[in-house]
């Protein structure tokens, strides 16, 4: 063995009794693995998932080399767009046999990585691939996205997902002890200690760590340890929110930046997103705005000139924060809870909650009927809770997500439809789209509201299919009646119903006046019919 | 019931139709006479005929076909360097074919929103395509125009409507149209207007979509049903120290409505100094926040950020006033 290698690389995992931790993991992929030697089973690719440096990828190829299958490997380092993967993929998934008969498996590693302008397609090319393909798939990915379901969600349907977990700490310890052994250094066991508490399950982290505190020693006792920082971890968005909101040093907030998993300019708008929630003091909440916006120009700067300045807008958005916050109690989330129940005509006595780490679970006393559960379910979703499946509660988490994000997605088509109707109005009459959009738009939807032909009529003179391009208008102008109709013909239909209820209603109370008589009436005209005859 | 917008089927089509701001309209004809017109900046309230002159003197200059001549464009739209780079430029470079002058005709509507560098490219392009156009540039403010740009343009001042000019205009349509209409409805509808032609004969057509009788109760009634005004929503809610409720209002401007930034400023300024409760000394400190903002947002930041800031001020005000 040569030593210049890292240890990392060294005690990679070669055989498949060299794994440590996630025996159940392992094992359950080894059976998919086998059932292969006599027909594809049912699901075709195999989807790991986990936390980095737990042997994700290494098991993938000790598997096939013991199994002997010929690994075709894709990850980050190529390009993984459609084009791409279709043509490194494509080939082994119709010809599961290479020349020398022995059989391919095929490696796409670091699926989260998939992702961009530059892989566009990736995913759905992978996709396409598990339909058609005759060799065994096995795809990776870290989990540190939290969005990563959303974004593999056609895919998980057709794979078979299997979790790694990070390693138990007593598994590594002896991993650790075993690579230092094997490298002739004595490690006092708190160091071992030490190290597998630090990484967190991390395996591969752990080694290069220890390989770190054992150069050029023989022996390592735990005063060698302030060597190695703990090494920034990736923490959950919500912990990180909570460091910069609760945190009482300047060092602390700033390391969340590192920290965190998400890029500073989402971390930016989580940060904005929450401020009036936890600073419910208006004076504080003031000054954490206005420090954020203050960061937010340093931003600007930074990217009209140098990038050095943006350690200013770190410091703002971290520290500045954190040192806005003196006396708000943090209880917005409550303030909040309690304005959506009122607000639906709920009182807090129908409700009951629940504090647990993440935020406050939400549950009605008893069963509420459809309608009122929906109603309470919109008002809950509106401030950021969610509804948990199985639990059947809605958990309301501490810190919100963005949510300006989510209103640009729901907005799509309205705002798209209604830019199409301004500009075409705005040709049309001589003026901006603010102005038709300000003073047009509502008169037109207002006309349309009283007189229902005038939307054919608009849409003639502006030359416009009527079906398309004036669907705001009828959104719009449909949207404020008091029930929410889907579309004019509806409409049109209920009020034709209502109005020949009523003239129903009005005949019968005629008929009651004036029964006799008009009975009367009709007999007489009846028999002179008949008598004529 | 005839199709379109009233404020379109009634806008005069020639000089001659225009029966106000007569002596523009004369040196105007004058133009076209001598099938000749220097740059133009048309100035002054809105709704008051500026961009129906100039629609009116093309078609006198040019026939019916006038539309294959001019270029609209309106840079509250397009208020950017860009366009005067692109579209300007791609218009004004080629000569007029088969028409009765050698030049066509840009209209620049809302010229008073162009930025001060799209103002400065349109400066050199007036003068390097003098030969196969003339620009029109249409706005409410003159101050907003930068001088070299002036000087190149014979300036005509609109002045706002009379009350006569525009009750008789409304009684006009309202004949045409065959409408039931009081005096109290008419002069509600000139209330309202406030002198501009256009929104008068807009809400004309809105007051009689229901087929009654226009009175003044039913024009205030349409106004108040057709102005659920968001931003003074936005505005008190943060006074009314709900700071998130306010927040969601802006975010509805913002992202769902699509109002541009600059628009929710300019009309929050305008709120604000209009508001019967806040002191003037508030007035003061709040339009320093809104210059701030202003200006911050000319720099390219966060919109919504910038503008949350206000909103914050807004709740602390109030928090004070309380």
């Amino acid at each position: 063995m040569s030593n210049t290698q890292p240890w990392t690389h060294l005690y990679r995992p070669r055989r498949r009794a060299d794994f440590v931790g996630n025996e159940q993991a392992v094992e359950e992929l080894e059976k998919w693995v086998r059932s292969w030697r006599k027909k594809p089973p049912k699901k075709l690719a195999v989807f790991l998932y986990g936390p980095p440096g737990i042997g994700k990828t290494s098991v993938a190829q000790v598997l096939a080399k013991e199994h002997n299958f010929e690994l075709v490997e894709i990850n980050a380092s190529d390009t993984r767009n459609k084009g791409n993967i279709e043509e490194t993929l494509g080939k082994s998934v119709k010809q599961n046999v290479t020349l020398f008969g022995q059989k391919r498996m095929i490696l796409v590693d670091e699926m989260d990585g998939l992702s961009g302008q530059q892989d566009r397609g990736g995913v759905s090319a992978v996709s396409k691939i598990i339909d058609e393909t005759t060799s065994p798939m096995i795809l990776v990915a870290n989990t540190i996205e939290e969005n990563m379901e959303a974004r593999f969600r056609s895919l998980l349907r057709k794979v078979k997902s299997i979790e790694f977990k990070p390693v138990d700490s007593a598994s590594m310890i002896k991993r650790l002890e075993y690579i230092a052994n094997d490298q002739g250094v004595d490690v006092h066991p708190d160091v071992l200690m030490d190290l597998a508490m630090k990484s967190r399950g991390d395996l591969r982290s752990a080694t290069m760590d220890l390989e770190t505190i054992c150069r050029g020693r023989k022996q390592v006792t735990p005063d060698d340890l302030t060597v190695i920082d703990q090494r920034d971890r990736l923490d959950y968005t919500p912990n990180i929110l909570n460091k910069i909101f609760t945190s009482r040093s300047l060092l602390e907030a700033r390391k969340t930046i590192n920290q965190s998993m998400i890029s500073y300019d989402d971390l930016f708008e989580w940060i904005y997103e929450n401020i009036p929630i936890v600073l419910d003091d208006p004076y504080e909440r003031l000054h954490a705005l206005m420090i954020l916006a203050k960061a937010d120009i340093y931003q600007r700067r930074a990217k009209s000139s140098n990038y050095r300045l943006l350690k200013y807008m770190f410091d703002l958005m971290t520290g500045g924060i954190a040192f806005s916050r003196k006396n708000s109690k943090g209880e917005g989330y409550k303030e909040q809870l309690n304005a959506a129940i009122l607000g639906v005509g709920f009182t807090p006595s129908m409700i009951s909650t629940i504090d647990v780490p993440e935020g406050i679970m939400v549950k009605p006393n008893s069963w509420l009927g459809k309608e009122k559960w929906a109603k309470l379910n919109t008002s809950l979703r509106g401030i950021g809770a969610s509804w948990i499946y199985g639990k059947n509660v809605w958990l309301l988490p501490y810190y919100r997500e963005p949510q300006a994000k989510w209103r640009f997605i729901r907005t799509y088509h309205s705002r798209r439809r209604m830019k199409s109707v301004t500009k075409q109005l705005a040709a049309k009459t001589h003026t901006s789209s603010a102005r038709v959009r300000n003073e047009i738009l509502p008169l037109l939807s207002h006309m349309i509201k009283n007189n229902e032909t005038m939307y054919d009529e608009v849409s003639t003179w502006m030359l416009a299919p009527p079906d398309k391009k004036l669907d705001y208008l009828r959104y719009m102008s449909i949207k404020k009646r008091p029930r929410d109709f889907a579309n004019l013909e509806n409409y049109a239909k209920h009020k034709q119903r209502e109005m020949t209820k009523m003239i129903d209603e009005k005949k019968k109370e005629k008929e009651s006046d004036h029964a006799n008589i008009e009975r009367w009436l009709d007999d007489q005209k009846k028999n002179a019919v008949w008598k004529k005859r | 019931m005839s199709s379109g917008m009233w404020s379109e089927k009634y806008r005069p089509n020639t000089l001659d139709q225009i029966v106000n701001q007569r002596d523009i309209i004369d040196r105007l004809k004058n133009f076209v006479q001598e099938k000749n017109i220097p740059h133009l900046l048309l100035v002054g309230p809105a709704g008051v005929g500026k961009t129906t002159s100039i629609l009116a003197l093309a078609r006198d200059l040019y026939g019916p076909s006038y539309k294959n001549f001019i270029l609209e464009l309106n840079a509250s739209d397009e208020r950017g360097i860009n366009v005067i780079r692109d579209k300007v430029k791609n218009f004004a470079r080629t000569a007029a074919i088969a028409s009765p002058v050698s030049f066509k005709i840009l209209i620049m509507d809302e010229a008073d929103h162009l930025t001060s560098d799209a103002q400065h490219a349109l400066r050199r392009t007036m003068e390097i395509y003098t030969k196969t156009a003339r620009f029109c540039l249409i706005g409410n403010y003159s101050e907003n125009i930068i001088d070299p740009i002036q000087s190149r343009c014979s300036i005509f001042r609109y002045s706002s409507l009379d009350e006569k000019d525009i009750k008789e205009r409304l009684s006009y349509i309202t004949d045409q149209e065959k409408l039931d209409i009081v005096d109290e409805g008419l002069e509600a509808l000139y209330q309202a207007s406030g002198g501009d032609l256009r929104k008068a004969t807009n809400l004309l057509q809105a007051a009689a979509a229901n087929g009654a009788v226009i009175d003044d109760v039913s024009v205030y009634s349409l106004l108040g049903s057709v102005r659920p005004d968001k931003i003074r929503d936005m505005i008190q809610l943060a006074l009314d120290g709900k700071f998130l409720d306010s927040r969601e209002a802006l975010r509805e401007l913002l992202i769902d409505q699509g109002l541009a930034p600059e628009d929710i400023i300019r009309i929050t300024y305008r709120e604000i100094m209009r508001h019967s409760t806040l002191t003037e000394q508030m007035k003061v400190k709040l339009s320093d926040t809104l210059g701030e903002i202003d200006y911050r947002l000319t720099q390219g930041s966060r919109p919504e950020i910038q503008l949350s800031t206000l909103l914050g001020h807004l709740s602390l005000v109030g928090e004070e006033k309380r």
